[in-house]
């Protein structure tokens, strides 16, 4: 088990490494970020100028807009190589410096702060809408699996699956918030219970085609248990069907769905982007497109670790679920 | 019933079963009319090859069969309808009254959870037992069933049982509601020959012991044999010949049953004897044909064998079987001897001309 962890730890690290790398290396290659921190004054020529070979045009005071320059660089560290920054950089995140917009000046880690809290709430609902929807529906599915109800299911699940998420928003918040006003249209945070209830409708935009496909793996897997011998064996004890289907079927055929659920975490991360863009929710994916749009690299990368960190925690989660889910795993 | 023999009322009677499954094929025939009575405190032992319908029939008596198959036919349990307790969904029927052991222990126990739970959980939902009363009664049961140490397998996985032990849980299993009858379904085809017998004594002194009535279903009669009160072996869905075992083991009729045993190796054969295998395969049943099933395969085959299916004649309760030309009759010498001069049989089975076959 302790080697099961340090090798996960190592893991983590690797990917941090890998993913920080490249997201800093495009962030750089992008353009000069420089120009970003102080705008035109980046133009300036202040080696010529204090070399006196060119003419300071700044007209208040002189060699202010260098100063300017000079601070934001050693601020930046952008005097530095790139993959010397890199390291620096890195060593920022160790201590926890996030370092600061470009945009405000604000420090990364607090817009983080600002901002994940309404990301984690919309990601987590919709898990658990997608694991609530589609566990009951795998499981009817896969008891009368060929039926008419198997049947219109599968041609649902098809449909969730093939409906791009905004079109999915928009159709939902027509009919359930401006139609049927069940929910309301708009992000509201004033308190959390109006929180969790403004996200329903985010949540059920990113959480339904997720249903959809954990609904198809759970059905197959479940239809192919319920052939198992041990299942008979349960039927022969004299079980009823439910309790054979809960406490012997489901659990061994969870796999397809936990790993899908581990691995799908990342495309959530993806689809609340957009999700957020269509409910005005101020979260980490509506910050992310601003931050790239504006080259705003310690907020990109920032998020960008995030994210890595987060998916690569889940699938760790996820690894230690499958040998809760089935005790063969443990001995390996 | 005033051809009935045996005296009492049978605790399991069967009257002609039939269990059909719809394919992309056609129709399989699995049972054609199966009938049989099963005593308290019995063994009956269903004895053919893959194919032959043993299992279906096991199934069916344990509604355990696909929602897909067709079922018609009798199957009555201490006077009650067990079709219609199944179809009624009574509680506390199957795993009390009447339980079964699969043929594979590697499979029949749920890989995720606990031995001891498995067996608990019967007594908890069939007696209402309480947790650890229950998980008490299973280390009772896996001591009863000869497991060493039940103590400490109560909490451990079938992975880290033998398949022979995993069978023995899996028998704890199906006694922990002291049920009446017990069909086992070939329990010890997978397991390792040396775990064969011991499995096969504890059934037998756990029946005993108990008074429960059994159902062995085998392909194998060296496995009926000495533990089965009565036989029934069966082909292409039917029983083919029934009896109690000594007359079925020394005075059988049916060229199948005659057949079977000479397959079978003895202890007493020389060495380097040759065992006969039954030449040819099990028939299809799509679309069988109106003919004796195993003709094609029988060295007594003649003109009328292709002409219909054989009725079981006989006694019921007594030794009862479905030849025309039964082996060991004169009927059956004649047989035998104009498919030897002819050196094939009605049904184009090649024979060895007389005192032919291999020495």
């Amino acid at each position: 088990m302790a080697r099961f962890v340090l090798r996960r730890v190592v893991l983590l690290f690797a990917v941090l490494f890998a993913v920080t790398f490249l997201g800093f290396s495009a962030m750089n290659l992008l353009g000069d970020p420089l120009v970003n921190v102080v705008g035109v004054l980046a133009e300036l020529d202040c080696e010529g100028i204090e070399a006196g070979l060119v003419e300071d045009t700044t007209v208040d005071a002189a060699s202010r807009d260098c100063d300017t320059v000079a601070a934001a660089k050693a601020q930046y560290h952008l005097d530095r190589a790139v993959p010397v920054r890199y390291v620096l950089w890195l060593g920022d995140m160790a201590t926890g410096d996030f370092g600061t917009s470009f945009q405000n000046d604000q420090p990364v880690s607090q817009v983080i702060r600002e901002k994940l809290p309404e990301t984690l709430i919309l990601l987590v609902m919709a898990q658990i809408v997608s694991l609530g929807v589609a566990i009951p529906w795998g499981v009817i599915a896969a008891y009368r699996a060929n039926r008419a109800f198997d049947r219109g299911s599968t041609v649902a699940s098809f449909g969730l699956l093939s409906v791009p998420n905004f079109a999915l928003g928009v159709v939902l918040l027509y009919l359930l918030a401006l139609r049927w006003q069940v929910f309301p249209s708009a992000y509201e945070s004033d308190n959390l219970g109006g929180l969790v209830y403004s996200m329903v409708l985010p949540a059920l935009t990113l959480g339904l085609p997720l249903a959809a496909s954990y609904q198809r793996l759970l059905r197959t897997d479940l239809i192919t248990t319920l052939q198992e011998d041990f299942v008979h064996m349960a039927r022969a004890k004299g079980l009823p069907p439910l309790r054979i289907m809960f406490r012997h079927a489901l659990r061994p055929s969870l796999f397809s769905v936990v790993t899908v659920f581990g691995v799908s975490t990342g495309a959530l991360i993806g689809g609340s982007l957009v999700v957020e863009q269509i409910f005005g929710i101020p979260g980490i994916g509506r910050e992310i497109v601003t931050a790239v749009i504006r080259d705003d690299f310690p907020v990109v990368l920032a998020i960008v670790m995030l994210v890595a960190v987060t998916f690569v925690v889940i699938n760790f989660l996820v690894d230690l679920f499958y040998s809760w889910l089935d005790p063969r795993v443990r001995a390996r | 019933m005033a051809e009935q023999v045996a005296a009492g009322v049978p605790l399991l009677s069967v009257r002609d079963l039939h269990v059909q499954f719809p394919t992309e094929r056609g129709t399989v025939n699995a049972v054609n009319g199966v009938s049989f009575d099963l005593y308290e405190g019995k063994t009956l032992a269903i004895v053919g090859e893959s194919g032959s319908g043993k299992s279906v029939t096991a199934k069916t008596l344990m509604n355990l069969l696909p929602r897909t198959a067709r079922v018609s036919g009798e199957v009555t349990y201490d006077g009650k309808d067990v079709r219609a307790l199944a179809a009624e969904k009574v509680k506390h029927f199957f795993g009390v009254q009447m339980t079964m052991v699969f043929q594979d222990p590697m499979t029949s126990l749920n890989p995720v959870k606990k031995v001891g739970e498995q067996i608990a959980e019967t007594l908890r939902y069939h007696l209402g037992r309480s947790r650890g009363d229950a998980l008490e009664e299973a280390e009772e049961l896996l001591n009863v069933v000869g497991i060493p140490e039940p103590g400490r397998r109560v909490s451990q996985y079938p992975h880290e049982l033998s398949g022979g032990l995993r069978q023995r849980v899996v028998i704890a299993m199906a006694l922990a509601c002291q049920p009446r009858l017990l069909i086992a379904d070939e329990p010890t085809t997978a397991v390792d020959v040396t775990v064969q017998k011991h499995l096969l004594d504890l059934l037998d002194e756990l029946r005993r012991d108990r008074g429960m009535s059994m159902i062995l279903i085998t392909h194998d009669l060296g496995v009926a044999h000495g533990r089965a009160d009565d036989v029934a072996v069966m082909y292409a869905g039917r029983v083919v010949e029934t009896a109690d075992a000594r007359t079925l083991f020394f005075d059988m009729r049916h060229p199948y049953t005659e057949a079977l045993l000479r397959s079978i190796p003895r202890i007493d054969d020389p060495v380097h004897h040759r065992l006969d295998p039954i030449p040819g395969r099990p028939p299809e049943l799509v679309d069988p044909p109106d003919a004796c099933a195993f003709a094609p395969r029988c060295i007594y085959a003649q003109a009328d064998c292709l002409g219909g299916v054989p009725e079981l004649s006989g006694l019921v309760g007594l030794h009862r079987f479905a030849c025309l030309h039964p082996t060991g009759t004169e009927r059956g010498m004649a047989a035998m001897s104009a498919n030897r001069a002819a050196g094939v049989t009605a049904a184009g089975l090649p024979v060895a001309g007389s005192g032919g076959g291999s020495g």
